[in-house]
């Protein structure tokens, strides 16, 4: 079981989402991707979009308006 | 108002986005309104080709020749000035309402710069849909948001092309630049 860490710091929609897009597709069933943002509007629609791609996601405030988002690869 | 009404509130109305529905809704009421009083529809970028030419008229350059105000025209108000009209100041108020809407929902941040490579990339991203929206007379907001509520054809042209243009802008992204 991998993880992988992506930047999206200081970059906005929908950089973040096409980021993780891409390497999700590169990715294995049960590794965990972890997405650096300080992008509020990612904390809604990375998730969201995840979760109708059927992952296992969650996030939290890792520092004052700056968010780490797990995405567990599920299929 | 009890403390629990006021949070329900808060986190209601202040905090989380709006949904699209209610969003469209109170634009589409807002520029009637605007337009009943002002007999302008909403633009923008019409307002910063007015700050440009106003720039460049300072700096002496003559651009009442150039070829495109020669067909299109400025548009301007009469009695109004490049700085002084009715564009600077709803592009002012959008600025100034997004901030306090931004800092209401303690949302407000400074952004850094990432790298050189998000800096070329955005002044080039800037550059083209200022030139591309001059040629489709606006934006999102003057050529699509207000033109097809006032029954103009080249407001569903330019809806059409503005998502063959994502589509394709998605794609060079995903294949070039991320």
């Amino acid at each position: 079981m991998a993880e992988v860490r992506i930047d999206c710091m200081y970059e906005a929609c929908p950089i973040p989402l096409i980021k993780a897009l891409k390497k999700l597709n590169n990715m294995k069933i049960g590794d965990v991707l972890i997405m650096e943002t300080d992008h509020s509007c990612s904390i809604t629609n990375v998730i969201e979009w995840a979760k109708k791609q059927g992952h296992e996601v969650d996030y939290a405030e890792v520092a004052d308006g700056e968010w780490e988002i797990y995405i567990e690869k599920r299929r | 108002m009890i403390k629990g009404d006021y949070m329900k509130f808060y986190q209601k109305i202040i905090k989380k986005p709006w949904t699209y529905v209610v969003g469209g809704i109170i634009l589409a009421i807002l520029n009637i309104i605007l337009f009943w009083f002002s007999g302008k529809t909403w633009r923008i970028t019409s307002g910063f080709l007015y700050w440009g030419m106003g720039i460049l008229e300072k700096f002496g350059l003559e651009h009442s020749n150039w070829y495109y105000f020669n067909v299109y025209g400025n548009e301007l108000t009469k009695g109004k000035t490049f700085f002084n009209n009715e564009y600077t100041i709803l592009n002012l108020a959008v600025i100034l309402g997004a901030l306090i809407a931004a800092l209401l929902a303690s949302e407000f941040k400074w952004k850094k710069i990432k790298s050189k490579k998000q800096l070329v990339f955005a002044l080039l991203g800037g550059i083209l849909m200022g030139y591309g929206s001059r040629l489709s007379f606006g934006c999102n907001i003057g050529a699509y948001f207000s033109a097809i509520p006032s029954f103009s054809l080249h407001g569903w042209v330019y809806a059409i092309f503005m998502f063959v243009g994502a589509w394709i802008g998605c794609k060079l992204l995903f294949k070039f630049l991320l």
